[in-house]
């Protein structure tokens, strides 16, 4: 799962990347608006953490932007002001969700990953495919009730499957949601992760569809 | 903490009030002093002339008489005195009456009938002598008759007559023929006066009145502009007033803006100290730095005492501004969409009843922060219905927020309530959001009452001020 964050406080950011990371979010980091509105036009992103006081360009008025551009992944907006009235205006512009600062950083991460399953149209918070079970909340996935060790690729390329597992989800989109924007991207290690998680997840399988993506399903091969 | 004073309290009329009198006394007794100074006045200057005149007509009557008997005047073989014709007419016929004539010459006296033959006695002649310019015309003089009563004389002093010395003649008329038409005629001039009077007096106090009108108005407009009906005063004022109306109006944009950049400041000040805060707490949750948790409590506190204080800036900004009125469906509409998508996994269903055109004498932040924590409240606790409405009541507006979840009791909810307790007791979270709304209410006098509603929750009933 790829995350964008756009914050122009360097060591706010700092702090929040290296929480994210930590939870295997992979990360894009924008410290002014411009930019911030650039990327989240251009990329996918499984959900965004936006600040509203920024320079160059304030964060409401980028969400407006990426809206009017029907951009539409979630949006958490980070605002100063505990007060209603901004945090309206950040609703009204299209945000999903707030935190107020200062926050706790387990709060952020709660909050992003009900987001994110939201925004993938699942409605309870475990995800279940076979053997394998997502704790969307928590962030961590089960086979037959055992907790899964998994690396934070791993991680992000399974989230990706089974937040999906009803599609196809296409190489270049995966690819674009396991990988930080400035890591270099190695076509065949998409592969490997895959090949290395196929052992980790049976009898669930990822299905390779040729040409176009793969796809994660619960049991055994017809 | 300093109890909120209530901002639509009476309008001071204290002290300066009692210093400076009313305008319109002020206008009004000068007016009075005015027109009965210029009445007296003219009326002692009136009956002045009248005097004049009436003297002058009696003077020319006993003139010609005077004329008359000088004219008619000869002297016997004898040497006594004697008219050529009759000059007792009326009314020196009259006995007594004060009208009388007298001619003397040397030791021959000559007398009209109404003197009884008594001697009408004459006043030394006391002017001086002018060059005998006056000689050939009588002189006047104030004398007493026989009988002791007042009466005008008429003199004229002859040097030669008829070759047989200096004669005089004079002429008189009673006292009372000058004063009595004098008095009828002051008496009816101080009645005419006195009717002219009340009417200018009346007239000048309906001016004043008429005059005074425009500040009375004015009165009114900065009293709307108080209660937050309308943000300047109408500039449509008589000429003497606008410019006074200006500067009350630059003073109110003033106020304004003064407002406006306070409150810029204080949310600078928030978002310049809540970012560091943001990145110490996170810094902090690295177990290592922070093993006791020590370090996390003093940030939370400091993020708490931050938030206090920033709003007690706000609401200590907004005391004594001048309101704006904020229309209640926006801002209720908006709350609701926000909540909608915050809330959107319990699929709370909402049920608006905010009239069109409804509104409150409160800043619009303020109502969106009130609102936003009842509704905040409402949605954490309900189970799946929230009411919002709004009506006009006899205190201003009421908005009822109201869920159908738990409830609260009698003293938890004064709890919930309570205010004065310490900044580390309040735990954002319930109740939290529900002291900061009383706290507002309060400061634009209004209040907020808790108790069970239709839908068996909680309900909370916010009165402001319309």
């Amino acid at each position: 799962m790829k995350l964008l964050l756009v914050e122009d406080d360097a060591a706010l950011a700092a702090e929040i990347a290296k929480a994210l990371r930590a939870e295997n979010f992979a990360l894009d980091h924008a410290v002014n608006g411009e930019d911030g509105q650039h990327l989240g036009e251009t990329e996918t992103y499984d959900a965004v953490v936006l600040d509203l006081g920024l320079p160059k360009r304030d964060g409401v008025s980028v969400l407006q932007a990426w809206r009017a551009a029907e951009r539409t992944m979630p949006v958490l907006i980070l605002t100063a002001r505990d007060g209603w009235s901004d945090k309206v205006a950040g609703f009204k512009a299209g945000a999903d969700d707030y935190l107020v600062k200062p926050f706790r950083v387990e709060e952020l991460v709660i909050r992003l990953r009900a987001l994110v399953r939201r925004a993938s149209a699942h409605g309870a918070n475990r995800i279940v495919c076979g053997p394998l079970t997502y704790d969307a909340g928590l962030g961590t996935f089960e086979r037959d009730g055992l907790p899964l060790k998994l690396t934070g690729l791993e991680w992000r390329v399974l989230s990706c499957l089974i937040l999906r597992k009803d599609g196809v989800v296409p190489r270049g989109q995966l690819i674009e949601r396991v990988y930080d924007g400035d890591a270099e991207v190695d076509s065949n290690s998409v592969e490997v992760i895959i090949t290395r998680l196929r052992r980790k997840i049976a009898p669930a399988r990822i299905e390779g569809v040729r040409g176009h993506g793969y796809q994660l399903v619960p049991g055994e091969a017809p | 903490m300093t109890p909120p004073h209530p901002p639509h309290g009476p309008t001071p009329r204290g002290p300066a009030h009692a210093h400076r009198g009313s305008l319109q006394r002020r206008l009004i007794l000068a007016a009075v002093v005015l027109v009965t100074v210029a009445l007296v006045v003219a009326g002692v200057a009136i009956g002045f002339i009248l005097h004049r005149f009436v003297r002058g007509q009696l003077d020319s009557r006993l003139d010609s008489q005077i004329v008359a008997i000088a004219a008619s005047l000869e002297r016997g073989r004898d040497g006594r005195l004697a008219l050529g014709r009759n000059l007792d007419g009326p009314p020196f016929d009259r006995d007594r009456s004060g009208w009388s004539w007298q001619v003397r010459q040397g030791d021959a006296v000559l007398r009209s009938g109404s003197l009884e033959g008594r001697d009408l006695s004459v006043p030394e002649d006391d002017r001086r002598d002018d060059g005998g310019r006056h000689r050939d015309r009588p002189r006047p003089a104030d004398g007493v008759d026989p009988w002791g009563n007042p009466v005008i004389l008429r003199i004229l002093a002859l040097p030669n007559e008829g070759g047989a010395g200096p004669a005089t003649i004079v002429a008189s008329a009673p006292m009372a023929a000058l004063h009595g038409p004098v008095r009828e005629a002051s008496l009816t001039l101080a009645l005419i006066l006195a009717v002219l009077g009340l009417c200018l007096l009346a007239g000048l106090v309906v001016q004043v009145r008429l005059g005074l009108r425009p500040l009375e108005r004015l009165r009114r407009d900065l009293a709307e502009v108080r209660a937050g009906q309308r943000a300047q005063v109408p500039e449509k004022q008589p000429a003497e007033i606008r410019p006074l109306v200006r500067e009350v109006n630059a003073l109110l944009s003033e106020n304004a803006a003064n407002l406006e950049r306070a409150r810029t400041h204080v949310a600078n000040l928030a978002h310049g100290l809540k970012t560091p805060l943001a990145t110490l707490t996170m810094a902090l949750q690295d177990g290592e730095r922070d093993p006791d948790g020590r370090l996390a409590t003093l940030v939370s506190g400091m993020d708490g005492q931050i938030r206090h204080h920033l709003r007690r800036a706000r609401t200590a900004a907004l005391d004594g501004a001048t309101r704006e009125r904020t229309a209640l469906e926006a801002p209720v509409a908006d709350l609701r969409s926000t909540f909608a998508r915050l809330y959107a996994e319990k699929g709370i269903a909402f049920t608006v009843e905010v009239p069109d055109g409804i509104a409150v004498a409160c800043d619009g932040q303020d109502v969106d922060e009130m609102l936003g924590n009842l509704i905040d409240n409402a949605c954490r606790w309900c189970r799946a219905r929230v009411r919002i409405a709004a009506a006009l009541s006899e205190r201003g507006v009421t908005v009822t927020v109201e869920d159908d979840g738990p409830g609260l009791d009698g003293d938890a909810a004064a709890g919930v309530l309570g205010r004065g307790k310490r900044l580390d007791e309040t735990v954002p979270g319930h109740g939290f959001g529900l002291s900061i709304t009383t706290e507002l209410a309060e400061l634009y006098g209004g209040s907020l009452r808790l108790d069970r509603g239709s839908f068996h929750g909680l309900r909370a009933r916010l009165d402001l001020p319309a």
